[in-house]
């Protein structure tokens, strides 16, 4: 299944509804804008038109609320500014960060956004934003961030809970359990239990048990995948023989860790592991794509059957399904 | 406790001798004067001790102010005494106090503790060496029992997080609430060596107020280059910053990198220098063009050379520029463009100057800072170890200043120096865990000193451990008696309950201090054990007092309305 978008610029960043199986709704973040499929990707269309841009609005990131079902919020990260939709992505409203414009790198909502509103942004040279009132004002929050080029942000799905935040930096990883108030560094322990020796971390992924498993994984740019099963104080590196390119993106199953099964995108490749981590195969040998792939979401999980979202350097979006691929010759 | 009764030596009493100069003390009269002197400064302290202290008058020390100073911190008590006029006392009282003052000075808490510990440690102690033990043998056992007393603090000690356990251990230094929750928060945010400014109000409330990145105090040079009509601050962005200690005597020395950031289409430049003349700053303040070059120039900071130093280094690695020294015969002539640094943003005012985000390269940042982290963890001096506090807290990129207010400008004053000790302690909980509370974690340490007393074979070594556990228990009496509860009546029910439990005079009941968040800040307690004891074990070695004869004073002169004639 192979869907041939009508934009052609890089794709930054995917999200998908958490509904996605009923609404097949989906937004790819461009350089041209934000676009939009209600159809699970098989046509899309510019979300922007109501702001009626003169220019094209380069989109790097993209979330959309974990309730987004009956809020149908969703976040946009543009220039020094983030966009804030409450119908679908139809309309749009403009929350400017600071200035000099930050350059919006990642876009993360708090699991609890109906009772907190809280939503972060990552920037590069900038740190993080926070917003506790659903995106419209937000603030920097930078104590104890001693870099703020931010190349990944995952929250704790306990978040109500613990306020836990991670960040991948040019520098390494930095925790918050301040609700993004505060940072530390988790780079600090003894050489060979450190996660990436201060190796810019461009993917990071927490478990959906971190409240008791504290399990989260790292994704460096030349110094592999890493996973710390103690809320990131020591890390153990994974498949180090085979996991050497840049890690851009790191997926978890949604059963995790009952299913430990993980999808990762290395390089240009995407490589799975069924057993946590310890070895790894390609995710389908057969699956060719022209250009570099730059993100993947598994909207439906990482079963076999299940669909994955793939953006690329040429602006496509593919939807893949591996058990279609299996099945043909 | 004493050991058991043995034959003692034959003690020689020697007549105190008087010279014209000089007035030379021997034992006993030694150990006597010296706890005469001890008792008292102890005494006046010990009400202090506990989360229901009493309050100490002090007679007014400032002429035009009759009222007198209420007081209900050791550490401010003891410094207030100055003088004993029986000359033997003041000596074991100014030995006391100097301890209690330097302790006060390193964690800024537990000098009631400490005083009540180490009157406890000396009365056994002189006990012991009257019936003929031997004062340098129980100084090593005393040290030697102190070493198992801090191993059994550290293995209680808990490490804690959150704002509001930090502000459990902020109460048990302040006894104010919302001070205390306030000072959770923010040292919830801003960590062990963040920095914050503890500042009087001018209303009765708190505020606080969170600063992003660094700052420095030192203003501009001229208030022409502040913004807007007030010229109060002005806000650079995408700012080149200049890193120096150089002296600007003549406008001709800013034309390299003045045409250095021109050539590159810079469009604001932050100048740190060492000294600039007026004629330098009138040529900044001749600029046309503003909006195509925005110039500021604020001077070096730091106080001495030193400062200097490491401001300069700070400011480089933080922007990624390169600093130009004047030891080191630098001048601008030759400056290039890696040779400045950059910010995403710069602000200046009258007094202070600041970064944000700073291009420096952020690996180097952070090992600089581990290295400052080092030779923190390496120094005992306090004034070195509040310098690069204060260098870390800046380099980590934010700041907090808390407005503390309040009825009246003297409870203000009270209230903000309250916030200090508990901002210190906050930092020293934050850096090294915590304890139980209400002097529990030292009673702990009495099973293991008793038992080492029972397997001691040696006399004097039985006794040190005899007087350790019999001293640990001094804090916590002390504080159950300034409650007003009978301290053995309560000790026997506590001791009932078991291991971690203790009395809550608060709730005035007995409970486990973990689960009821009753904590002191293992450093602080540590601190305390360590200065009580070993000051107290070197006391008792002292023998002779020797006083200097005093240089007859000349009279006052009189001040007294002149009479009429």
């Amino acid at each position: 299944m192979r869907d041939e978008t009508p934009i052609t610029e890089i794709v930054h960043a995917l999200a998908a509804s958490p509904d996605f199986a009923r609404d097949g709704i989906c937004f790819a973040a461009r350089s041209s804008g934000l676009y939009r499929s209600s159809d699970a990707s098989q046509t899309w269309q510019l979300a922007y038109d109501s702001l009626r841009p003169e220019k094209p609005l380069p989109t790097s990131a993209v979330v959309l609320s974990p309730y987004f079902a009956a809020d149908r919020t969703v976040f946009a990260g543009v220039p020094g500014a983030v966009l804030r939709s409450e119908d679908g992505g139809h309309t749009w409203h403009t929350a400017a960060l600071s200035s000099p414009p930050p350059f919006v790198s990642v876009l993360v909502v708090s699991p609890n956004y109906l009772e907190d509103g809280c939503v972060f942004a990552g920037t590069i040279e900038d740190g993080v934003f926070r917003s506790a009132d659903r995106g419209q004002h937000w603030a920097a929050w930078n104590f104890g961030l001693l870099d703020l080029n931010i190349l990944a942000l995952a929250v704790s799905p306990d978040y109500a809970r613990d306020e836990t935040l991670f960040v991948g930096t040019d520098s390494g990883i930095f925790r918050s359990t301040t609700g993004g108030r505060a940072w530390r560094e988790v780079d600090r322990g003894p050489a060979g239990l450190r996660s990436t020796d201060f190796a810019p971390v461009l993917s990071l992924a927490i478990s959906p048990c971190y409240a008791t498993d504290g399990t989260l994984f790292a994704g460096s740019e030349s110094m592999g995948l890493y996973r710390s099963r103690d809320r990131g104080h020591t890390w153990t590196r994974l498949g180090e023989n085979l996991l050497s390119g840049p890690i851009n993106s790191i997926l978890l199953d949604p059963q995790y860790p009952k299913h430990p099964r993980l999808l990762v995108l290395v390089g240009d490749n995407l490589l799975l592991s069924d057993d946590d981590g310890e070895t790894w195969e390609e995710w389908h040998s057969g699956l060719q794509i022209d250009s570099a792939m730059t993100c993947v979401a598994a909207p439906l999980g990482l079963d076999d059957s299940a669909p994955l979202l793939i953006g690329t350097a040429s602006g496509e979006v593919l939807i893949v399904n591996q058990k279609l691929l299996k099945e043909q010759p | 406790m004493i050991p058991p009764f043995r034959k003692p030596r034959v003690r020689v009493m020697q007549p105190t001798i008087y010279t014209n100069m000089e007035r030379v003390v021997f034992q006993p009269a030694t150990y006597r004067g010296m706890q005469r002197g001890i008792n008292q400064l102890v005494n006046a302290i010990r009400p202090t001790l506990g989360p229901r202290p009493r309050v100490v008058a002090i007679d007014h020390v400032d002429y035009h102010d009759k009222t007198p100073q209420l007081l209900d911190d050791g550490g401010t008590i003891a410094r207030l005494i100055i003088e004993l006029p029986d000359r033997d006392a003041d000596v074991g009282a100014m030995f006391l106090r100097d301890v209690l003052w330097r302790l006060q000075q390193q964690v800024g808490d537990g000098t009631a503790t400490a005083a009540v510990l180490f009157q406890a440690v000396f009365q056994r102690g002189v006990h012991y060496i009257s019936a003929g033990g031997n004062a340098r043998r129980l100084q090593v056992f005393l040290e030697k029992g102190l070493q198992t007393i801090l191993e059994q603090l550290n293995k209680m000690t808990i490490h804690l997080s959150g704002r509001s356990e930090l502000a459990h251990i902020a109460e048990t230094v302040c006894y104010d609430p919302p001070l205390a929750d306030m000072l959770g928060e923010i040292f919830d945010i801003v960590g062990e060596f963040g920095r914050v400014e503890i500042r009087p109000g001018r209303s009765r409330e708190l505020e606080r107020e969170y600063v992003e990145g660094m700052y420095w105090e030192r203003g501009v040079v001229s208030r022409g280059m502040l913004d807007g009509d007030d010229q109060l601050r002005i806000d650079l962005e995408e700012s080149a910053i200049l890193i120096s200690d150089l002296e600007i005597k003549h406008p001709q020395q800013l034309y390299p990198p003045l045409a250095l950031v021109i050539r590159h289409n810079i469009r604001s430049l932050l100048m740190v220098i060492g000294d600039i003349s007026d004629s330098a700053i009138g040529f900044l303040l001749s600029n046309k063009h503003p909006e195509k070059l925005r110039v500021v120039a604020v001077k070096t900071p730091g106080w001495d050379k030193e400062q200097k130093a490491w401001a300069l280094e700070d400011l480089a690695v933080l922007t990624g520029g390169r600093p130009f020294v004047q030891a080191a015969g630098d001048s601008f002539e030759r400056i290039r463009r890696e040779d400045l640094g950059f910010a995403r943003r710069a602000w200046a005012d009258r007094y202070n100057f600041g970064i944000i985000g700073g291009k420096g390269n952020a690996r180097q940042l952070r090992q600089h800072i581990a290295i400052i982290r080092t030779a923190f963890e390496r120094t005992d001096n306090p004034n070195t170890r509040n310098l690069l506090r204060e260098r870390i807290g800046k380099l980590l990129g934010g700041s907090a200043t808390l407005w503390v207010g309040g009825m009246t400008r003297r409870e203000i004053n009270e209230r903000v120096e309250r916030a200090k000790r508990a901002a210190a302690a906050l930092r020293g909980a934050l850096r090294e865990g915590v304890l139980p509370g209400g002097g529990v974690a030292l009673w702990s340490c009495r099973p293991t000193l008793e038992a080492m007393a029972r397997a001691a074979v040696d006399p004097d070594e039985r006794a040190a451990y005899h007087i350790l556990a019999d001293a640990v228990a001094a804090p916590i009496r002390a504080i159950i008696a300034n409650a007003g509860f009978d301290a053995s009546e309560t000790l026997a029910a506590v001791k009932q309950h078991g291991p971690g439990y203790g009395f809550d005079v608060v709730r005035e009941r007995v409970v486990n201090m973990t689960e009821a968040g009753i904590f002191d800040p293992a450093i602080v307690t540590k601190s305390v054990a360590y200065a009580a004891v070993t000051s107290a074990a070197q006391a008792l070695t002292i023998d002779v007092m020797v006083h200097h004869a005093q240089p007859e004073q000349a009279p006052l002169p009189d001040l007294s309305p002149p009479k009429k004639l």
